[in-house]
C-alpha cells in the first residue's frame, strides 16, 4: 500500500508534493520510534547488581562441592540466565564449566536447577529470577564438572523405551501414510527436547533412576505407541509391566510443573496405563 | 554401564522447590502411613470403651486432655486431606483435571478443602 494512502487527500495540492510530504512525515515518525525505542532499552537496563551463587565442583582438586558467588551488574531487560552465565565465564571466571548450545531452547543442553526448579538457562528471564539466583546441577545426576553432569542413566532409559517406528508389515513403495486426525495424535509428544528437566525433577526417578523408566522416556514410549504407523504396541506394553518401569509414576506432576516445552508427560503415563488396560481386557 | 560412583551428586531436598501438587501428593501418602499407624490405637480405644463403664470413663477422660484434643483436630485434618487428595488422584485417572493450568488449581483446592472440613467438624463438636 503506498504510504500516501494514509493521509487524507488534499485538492489542490499536487500529487507528488503529497507522496513527498507523507513520505517525510513517514521518515520522521521512523526516526521518533527508533529513537523512543533506544530510550526506553536504556531505561529499563538493569542497573543494581545481580548475585549468583554458583555449585561448583572439579573433580581434580579432590575436595567436595562448594557454592561460589559472583556478582554482576549492567544487563539488559532481556537477558537470559545463560546470557549471565556466558559472562561469567568471559569476565570473571574462565573455569566454570557448563553446557550450552543452541541458546534458545531447542536442544536442550543448559538444563540446570535455577533456584530450587529445574529449567533451561537459555529461557529463562534474569528479571523473573530476584537479586539473587542460586545455580546447581539437575538434581540426582552425578557431577562431572561444576554444572555438567552425566545424563547416561537418562539416555539408558530412553533407549529401553525403544523410541523409533517399529513397523513388521512389508515397506511402502513410497511413504507412510497417516490422516490428519492421525498425525495429530503426536502432537504434545514429538516436541520433546530430552533436556532432561523432567526427570530429574521426579522423586521416583531419583530413587530408581536405574529401574524407572522417567518421565521423559515413558512420554516417548507413548509417543510411540500413539503412532498409528507402530506396529509393536504389544512388545511396548509388555515391556513396561511390573512395578518399575511404569508404575513408579504417583502423578505428582512435577515433571509437568517445570517442562520448558509445556508438555504433559504425567497424562502420556495416565495413557499407557489405560492403553494397558484395554489391551489385558 | 560404565558409572563413576565417586562423583557427587546434587540431591539436598531442602534446596529444590517442591510445587504445590507435590505436597498434596506426599502429604496424602504421609496421612495414609500414619492413619495405618493409628489404627490399632484406635480400634484399642474402641474396644476400652465398650469393656465396661470405668472403661467408658477412662477413654472420656482421655479424650478430653488437651493433647487428645490436638492430636483429635490433626487426625481429622489428615483424614480430610486423605480423602479430598484421594479424589483429586481418582478423578486425574479418568484425565479430568490432567492440565498443567489445573493441576495447581486443584491441588490448593484440595489444601482448602481439607482445612474447611475441618473447621466444621471441631465447629461442630464444640
Amino acid at each position: 500500500m503506498p504510504a500516501k494512502a494514509f493521509l487524507p487527500q488534499r485538492h489542490g495540492v499536487h500529487r507528488d508534493n503529497g507522496n513527498l510530504f507523507s513520505m517525510c512525515i513517514l521518515c520522521l515518525c521512523g526516526k521518533l520510534f527508533w529513537q523512543l525505542r533506544a530510550w526506553l532499552a536504556a531505561m529499563s537496563r538493569k542497573t543494581e547488581t545481580m548475585r549468583f551463587l554458583i555449585y561448583r565442583y572439579n573433580p581434580d582438586e579432590g575436595k567436595p562441592p562448594r557454592m561460589q558467588e559472583y556478582r554482576l551488574d549492567g544487563f539488559d531487560s532481556g537477558d537470559k540466565l545463560l546470557d549471565a552465565l556466558l559472562r561469567i565465564k568471559a569476565e570473571l571466571d574462565p573455569t566454570l564449566s557448563f553446557r550450552r548450545s543452541c541458546g534458545e531452547g531447542v536442544c536442550g543442553a543448559d538444563s540446570l536447577n535455577i533456584n530450587g526448579r529445574n529449567g533451561l538457562a537459555c529461557i529463562t528471564p534474569l528479571n523473573e529470577l530476584g537479586e539473587t539466583v542460586e545455580i546447581r546441577p539437575l538434581p540426582g545426576r552425578p557431577v562431572i564438572r561444576d554444572l555438567v553432569v552425566d545424563m547416561e542413566q537418562f539416555y539408558h532409559q530412553y533407549r529401553a523405551v525403544k523410541p523409533w517406528l517399529t513397523v513388521h508389515d512389508p515397506e511402502p513403495e513410497t511413504e507412510y501414510l497417516q490422516t490428519p486426525e492421525q498425525r495429530d495424535q503426536l502432537d504434545g509428544l514429538y516436541e520433546c527436547i530430552l533436556c532432561g528437566c523432567c526427570s530429574t525433577a521426579c522423586p521416583s526417578f531419583w530413587w530408581n533412576p536405574d529401574k524407572f523408566r522417567g518421565p521423559a522416556a515413558l512420554l516417548q514410549a507413548w509417543r510411540f505407541l500413539a503412532d498409528s504407523r507402530d506396529q509393536a504396541t504389544g512388545d511396548r506394553l509388555a515391556e513396561l509391566e511390573g512395578p518399575y518401569h511404569l508404575f513408579r509414576c504417583h502423578s505428582i506432576m512435577n515433571c509437568v510443573d517445570v517442562c520448558p516445552k509445556g508438555l504433559n508427560p504425567t497424562q502420556a503415563i495416565g495413557n499407557i496405563k489405560k492403553l494397558m488396560l484395554k489391551h489385558h481386557v | 554401564m560404565n558409572t563413576h560412583t565417586d562423583r557427587p551428586v546434587f540431591l539436598d531436598l531442602r534446596k529444590i522447590r517442591w510445587p504445590v501438587m507435590a505436597f498434596v501428593s506426599g502429604l496424602h501418602r504421609a496421612s495414609g502411613v500414619l492413619m495405618v499407624l493409628l489404627l490399632p490405637v484406635l480400634v484399642y480405644l474402641f474396644e476400652l470403651s465398650l469393656r465396661n463403664e470405668q472403661g467408658f470413663q477412662a477413654v472420656i477422660d482421655l479424650m478430653q486432655s488437651m493433647p487428645a484434643r490436638v492430636l483429635g483436630v490433626l487426625l481429622v485434618w489428615l483424614l480430610a486431606h486423605h480423602f479430598f487428595a484421594g479424589i483429586r488422584f481418582l478423578l486425574l485417572d479418568v484425565d479430568l483435571g490432567m492440565e498443567k493450568s489445573e493441576v495447581r488449581k486443584t491441588a490448593w483446592m484440595v489444601h482448602a478443602a481439607a482445612i474447611i472440613a475441618t473447621l466444621l467438624v471441631v465447629g461442630g463438636m464444640l
